[in-house]
């Protein structure tokens, strides 16, 4: 059942080489988080581009989480 | 180049007010360069501008399109379509881009999210300063390649004035005394005999004291004045 706090939209834009690779990781050992995130891969974390932050902040995200 | 900065965003949502379509342009030459107007700062403008409207409670449609060049007609044809399409035009050129675009298309009301700030360079990664006056009469051979008219406070022709202190102008001690760089300068290339030349007082009339100026040059031109009349 979802919650309240499920609702709410975060996008993670995360590095392929060590944040992704980390959420990659966290997976294979079964470990839990919020639905509420959604990750984005990037080449590297200095991809990150204020166009896209503000694009995923206009189609509803909540936060956004870039991690690397 | 020209030297351009943003307009904060609520004096630009001010100038959009009543609009419900707006078009944001950018410009493709100086003011890109300087990250002020360019095709990137019209994109987070755009979504600024569509994000704060819509928590205002009155949503307006703004799109965004730049071109390579706002100072030219022909670059602002290829955006007639989009033009046509909106209320308003937020123009992110110089103040040449803006008037341009209100002279090509007479029917839509365009205005300024930039101020022009000044003639200048970028001299390291997010700083730049103001090289030139446009004056109309060019003393840089005189003064070692530094500008007294746009870089001395004062603009004077024969300086130091009494103002300057350890090489920084009174008006602030960040700014640089022109006439100390220009003596260093000088001595520096052995030329220092130059500062013995008293320099009369300087002809203002090709400068913006005669008018707004303007420039023909009628072996470039299609048709000449003579064939026109």
């Amino acid at each position: 059942m979802s919650t309240e706090a499920d609702q709410i939209q975060i996008i993670a834009y995360c590095c392929q080489h060590c944040a992704y690779a980390a959420a990659d990781l966290a997976g294979g050992l079964r470990m839990q988080y919020s639905p509420s995130v959604k990750i984005v891969e990037l080449p590297c974390s200095g991809r990150m581009d204020v166009i896209a932050l503000l694009e995923a902040l206009e189609q509803g995200a909540d936060g956004i989480l870039v991690a690397g | 180049m020209i030297i351009g900065e943003q307009k904060p965003l609520d004096e630009i949502q001010g100038l959009l007010e009543d609009a419900e379509k707006v078009l944001v342009v950018g410009c493709g030459t100086c003011v890109t360069v300087c990250f002020a107007g360019g095709s990137r700062e019209a994109q987070i403008l755009s979504s600024s501008l569509r994000m704060s409207s819509k928590l205002n409670g009155h949503p307006q449609d703004v799109s965004d399109v730049t071109v390579q060049r706002q100072c030219e007609w022909e670059y602002l044809d290829e955006i007639e379509k989009e033009v046509a399409e909106a209320d308003i035009i937020l123009s992110l050129a110089c103040g040449i881009g803006v008037q341009a675009m209100a002279k090509h298309f007479p029917e839509k009301w365009v205005v300024p999210g930039l101020n022009t700030t000044f003639l200048g360079i970028p001299v390291e990664q997010g700083i730049w300063e103001e090289r030139c006056a446009a004056c109309g009469d060019c003393v840089l051979g005189l003064t070692g390649g530094i500008c007294p008219i746009a870089r001395c406070s004062k603009s004077l022709l024969n300086g130091p004035c009494g103002g300057s202190e350890d090489g920084h102008c009174e008006i602030d001690p960040d700014i640089p005394c022109a006439w100390q760089l220009i003596y260093d300068r000088l001595t520096a290339m052995g030329r220092e005999d130059n500062l013995l030349e008293l320099q009369p007082p300087k002809n203002w009339q090709v400068s913006r004291d005669g008018g707004p100026r303007k420039i023909i040059r009628e072996d470039l031109r299609l048709i000449s004045d003579e064939l026109e009349s």
